[in-house]
This record gives structure tokens, sequence and C-alpha cells, in this order.
């Protein structure tokens, strides 16, 4: 009972979540609405019993990629985020369309065979589970992650940087 | 009279036992210990800075109605009339909804930090921790995370130029400070083995304090928490001499309070969360303060140590505003990447060889 | 809360994040949506593990633990290509973006 009310509210939050930041037209704003959404997701995962998921989803969406954007929102165009054009793509109805459809089809199949037999187990994810898979069984990817992340900020710092205006070795204004 | 409660709490189920003891945690420790402890700790600053800077302070205001003035103690109950009843002007150009909104915003992270922190033992059979997490450190991390939106959304809702300018700066530096912070725990939980706090209390109440084993991550933590709290020497987004008063400019009365009591509320939680990490929690290695306590007496008194512990930290969050000048910006940016990270890195790097060290010779 | 609850959800965010991605003309909204559309898919390797067969083998959570650190690289080297493109064309509108093109 408790857990399908929480479930309802979670979801109306994400779904309204992730409406509101695709439709806004205040940049500002969005990165709010996807800031709820990130949060509904992570209580949706603790429903889930994925507990190490919720917090990192936490940390890492909530906490860093919604600064993240914010700062970017605040170096490009208008600081205060507002997107004064026109908002819709050229061929936004065909991409309205296919943005409706894909997900009817992908539905089908779940929602035609009825109910899908559910064991009710409740899995335990601890940390330490976690941990010790991520270093017995999925070394290598968790290697070439870290390989990616160190491209990727290295990359972001070169891209971001831009060319060098001032002649070196001046002091930079603070 | 014990006997009477005692029977009454037999009497409940355990999930009411549970919903009752979790409440009453939660309403005990926020209201007679936390937010005591902020207000006193803004008298406690202005009386350091006081001293510090060889003048008087604040002394005067003592109980209401009498002329008993008990060094000045009264201080906070002038403060907060005084802050309730100002007037709170809400400037016209404001986006009134968010500003409205980041006070709380600024407030709330605080406080969320410190339930999965055990600030004591047990009383009776109860632990005294209000959440205890099995991804309890991940859970400070994401939450501490939050406490940067209060200030930017203050910058964004302002719609004026410095308080914007605080919120951007805000948002660059506390990300950037929190990776320092993030790495420079990974030795402590290397060495402990487990992401939950009260493990981490238990491990240390088995040998020596974690600052004793790790004192340069406690000292990256440290630094970090000064950014994280927006304390000086860090305090780029206030940095009332460059920008005014950064992110709070247009804020005034409750409003402004509430700022600047969630400031003081942050250096509570992360000086709670650096006692807890580094400095054995709750344990005392003198007269059996190690062993969770057996009676109510030593129970009360191992929260007494945790209490005495983060007050010690908040005063070297203190002493620390009132000793070193504010960083240049570029030089916080510099400090925070180019020295703490790496230096956290090669900690995490230099633990892990000496546990793997340990672990093939034995 | 059965499996099929979960999988509606997900493919409404799915819906809402492709709509992001194919109608809106600002760089930065898109860079939302994609963000919607990861943690759709997320849901659901949530999802699936809870309620799958093997739960002890810890599948779910960590294909979304990689998927999430995947993302945040994404993020920064797309927000990065942003200010990057920003600096270059004065401008974040997609359709304006367009000197690959031919005339």
């Amino acid at each position: 009972m408790i857990e399908g009310v929480a479930f309802y509210i979670l979801s109306t939050v994400a779904v309204l979540g992730a409406l509101l930041a695709v439709s806004r037209r205040n940049l500002v704003h969005g990165v709010f609405a996807l800031l709820l959404f990130f949060a509904a997701l992570s209580g949706l995962f603790v429903m889930l019993m994925a507990d190490y998921v919720a917090a990192v989803q936490v940390l890492v969406y909530v906490g860093a990629v919604g600064i993240l954007q914010l700062f970017a929102i605040m170096l490009t165009e208008h600081v205060t985020g507002d997107d004064l054009r026109r908002l819709g793509a050229r061929g936004w109805f065909w991409g309205l369309m296919l943005a409706v459809a894909l997900p009817v089809v992908l539905l089908l199949p779940p929602l035609l065979n009825g109910e899908p037999p559910v064991p009710p187990a409740a899995p335990q994810s601890t940390a330490r589970q976690l941990g010790s898979q991520l270093m017995e069984h999925y070394v290598v990817p968790l290697e070439v992650l870290a390989l990616l992340l160190t491209g990727a900020l290295i990359g972001a710092v070169a891209v971001a940087h831009g060319p060098e205006k001032d002649p070196p070795g001046k002091d930079r204004p603070a | 009279m014990i006997d009477w409660i005692n029977n009454a709490i037999a009497g409940l189920s355990a999930q009411e036992q549970f919903a009752l003891f979790g409440l009453l945690k939660i309403l005990v420790a926020v209201f007679a210990i936390v937010l005591p402890l902020v207000a006193y700790s803004v008298v406690a600053e202005r009386r350091i800075s006081a001293w510090i800077q060889d003048r008087v302070g604040p002394n005067r205001v003592g109980i209401p109605f009498t002329n008993v003035r008990v060094w000045g103690l009264g201080q906070p109950l002038a403060d907060g009339v005084k802050v309730l009843l100002k007037e709170d002007f809400t400037p016209a150009h404001v986006r009134t909804a968010y500003f409205w909104l980041a006070p709380m915003v600024a407030m709330v992270p605080a406080l969320l930090t410190l339930a999965v922190i055990p600030f004591g033992s047990v009383l009776g059979a109860q632990p005294m921790v209000m959440a205890d997490l099995n991804v309890g450190i991940l859970y400070t991390f994401g939450i501490t995370s939050l406490s940067v939106y209060g200030i930017v959304l203050a910058g964004y809702a302002s719609n004026s130029k410095y308080p914007l300018l605080g919120g951007i700066r805000a948002s660059a530096q506390m990300i950037s400070y929190e990776i320092a912070m993030g790495l420079s725990v990974i030795p402590v939980f290397l060495l402990v083995g487990d992401l939950n706090l009260g493990q981490v209390i238990a491990y240390q109440a088995g040998g020596a304090w974690l600052v004793f084993k790790q004192p340069l991550a406690f000292a990256i933590f440290l630094i970090a928490a000064f950014a994280e709290t927006n304390r000086l020497p860090f305090d780029m987004a206030e940095s009332e001499s460059e920008l005014v008063g950064g992110y709070h400019t247009e804020y005034s009365s409750m409003k402004f309070a509430l700022f600047f009591l969630g400031e003081y509320a942050a250096m509570v939680a992360v000086s709670a969360m650096m006692v807890v990490l580094f400095f054995g929690g709750w344990t005392l290695p003198v007269a059996g303060l190690n062993q969770p306590a057996t009676s109510l007496g030593v129970g009360v008194l191992q929260i007494a140590v945790f209490l005495a512990k983060v007050i010690v930290l908040m005063a070297v969050f203190i002493w620390v505003r009132w000793m070193l000048p504010r960083f240049r910006y570029d030089q916080l940016m510099q400090l925070g990447w180019k020295r703490l990270v790496p230096l956290a890195l090669a900690n995490i790097v230099a633990t892990a060889a000496v546990l793997f060290w340990q672990s093939t010779k034995s | 809360m059965t499996l099929n609850h979960y999988l509606v959800l997900s493919a409404i965010l799915l819906g809402i994040g492709l709509l992001g991605v194919l109608t809106r003309r600002n760089i930065i909204v898109v860079l939302f949506s994609i963000e919607i559309l990861f943690n759709a898919a997320n849901l659901n390797f949530i999802a699936f593990w809870r309620f799958g067969p093997n739960p002890e083998a810890l599948m779910g959570p960590m294909f979304a633990l990689f998927a999430i650190a995947v993302a945040a690289a994404e993020v920064a080297v797309g927000l990065a290509l942003v200010i990057a493109v920003y600096r270059h064309f004065k401008t974040v509108d997609l359709e304006k973006l367009d000197t690959l093109r031919e005339p």
C-alpha cells in the first residue's frame, strides 16, 4: 500500500520533471526540473532495493551534473538562461510522432503478455558485494572506464580551454 | 518512573518503537543539540574574533528582564528577536519563487547530513544514530553536494550582478573541492573496509584514531571542508569586499538569517563528519569509553564526548577564519585541482600499496 | 509494484527524452534530454535486476553504475563542446550550426 503510493508519487514527479525539463523556455528552470527528475529516480532506485545506485545517482546526477549544466548555461548566451527564439526544431512534428510511437512499440510485448511471473525475492546489494564483483568479474571494464574518465577530463579541459589569447608570461587577472 | 517508561515502551510493537524513537531522536538532535550549537557558534565566532582582534565583543546580553549578565550568553536570543522583527524586504526585480526557495535549500542539506552520523553508542537499547545506512558515507557526500544549490539559486533568483557572480563562483568552487574531499576519504575506507559510519568508529575504537594513521587525508579533508562550507579563506561566493555580499546581497531579515545559520549548520555537519571519520566518533581511549555503553550514564557521557570533539573542531573553523586572508579565485582553483587532487590520489595509491604489502607478508 | 509498472514508467521517460532530443533546437536542452534517456535505461536495468531470476549476480546495479560513470563523462565533454561551439559561433542553436551542410 505504502509502496504503491510512494511509487505513484515518485513516478509523477519524475515524469513531470522530465516534461518540464524538455519543454521550458528558460534553461535554468529546466535544470531545476531536471534535478527533480533525478531525485525522483533516486527514490525509485531505493524502492527497488538498489541503495548504492541511489546514493551514486544523488552524488553524480543531482550533485555534479546539475551544477555543471547550470555553469554551462551561465557561461553561454544569456546568463539568466532565457531563450528568446523559436523553440521547436525543423521537423518537430515527425520527432513528436517518433517520440510517441517508440515507447508504445516498446511496451507492446510486456503489456500483451500480461503479468510476468514475479519472484518476490529481496536481493541485498551491499557495497561490499558490489566492490568484490567489480574487482573480480569486472576489472577490465573498470580499467577501461578509468581510462575513459581520464580521457574525458583531459578532453573537456582541452576543448573548453580554447585558443590562448594572452601572450604567456603576463600576470593573469584575478 | 523509569519502570513506568520501560513498561510503556515494552507494550509497543517493534515498528511503533522504531517510529517513536526515530521521531524523538530527530526532535532532540535538531532542536536540543544542533540549533543551540548553531546559535552559540555565532556568539563564539564573535567573541573569538574579538579576542583575536583585541576587542571586547558582545558581552552585554544576559537573562532577559534581569540584571544578570552571563558573559553575553543571551546574545542568540537578542539576535533572533532582531532578525525576526526586521523588515523582510523583497526587491522588485527578483524571481520571487526561487528567491523564497533559496534560503530553505541552503539550510536543509546540512541538517539532512546529520541523519547518518552516529553521535553516541547506545542509550538503553536504542542506537544513537537516526539512519544506520550501509552506504552512509556516500549519502553524506550526496547530500553535501546539494548545499551548493542554495547559493546558486540565491544568486540566480536575486537577478542582479553581484549575487550572480557569487553563485557562479560557488558552483565551480564547490564542485572542484568536492572531488578533493571525496578522494581524500577513500584511504579511510580502504583501511576500514566498510562504508558504514558505525563501522568506521568501531575500527578506530580498536586501534589508533584515523587522524594519526591518515594525517594527509585529514589535512585534505579539512581544507576541502573550508571550501565546501564557504568559510574564509575560501568564501569566494560571499567575499564582502569584492562582491558586496555575494549571493545574499539582496536578502534581508529572516531569509538572510537562514543563510547565515545554514553556514553554521553546515560547519556543525562537516565537523561531525570529521569527528566520525578521523577522531574516533563518540569513543575516547580512557575509562572504557571505547565500548558501547552498558548504562545510561555512560551513554550520555559518550554523546557529550562526541559533542566536545565537534565543538573543538568548530573552534578550529572559527580560528582559521580570523587568521587567514581570502584566496584569489585562480589560486583557489590551482590549490584544488593541482595540489589537493594529485595529493589525494597519491595518498590512495600509497595506502593501497601498504595494505597490499601487509596482506602478502602475513 | 510489478515489473510492468516500472517498464511503463521507463518507456514514458524514454519518450519524453526522445521528444526533447528530436524537437528542441537548443544544444543544452538536447543534452538534458540525453540525460533523461540514460536514466530511463538505468531504471530498466535496475527493475529487471530486481524482478529477474538471478539477483545475486548484481548485473543490474553494475551496469547502471557503469552507465552513470559514462554519462558523467558524456556530460563533461558535451558541455565543454557546448562552450567551445558557443565561443566559435556565438550561438547554441542547433539549426544555425549547419556549416558542413551542402549549400
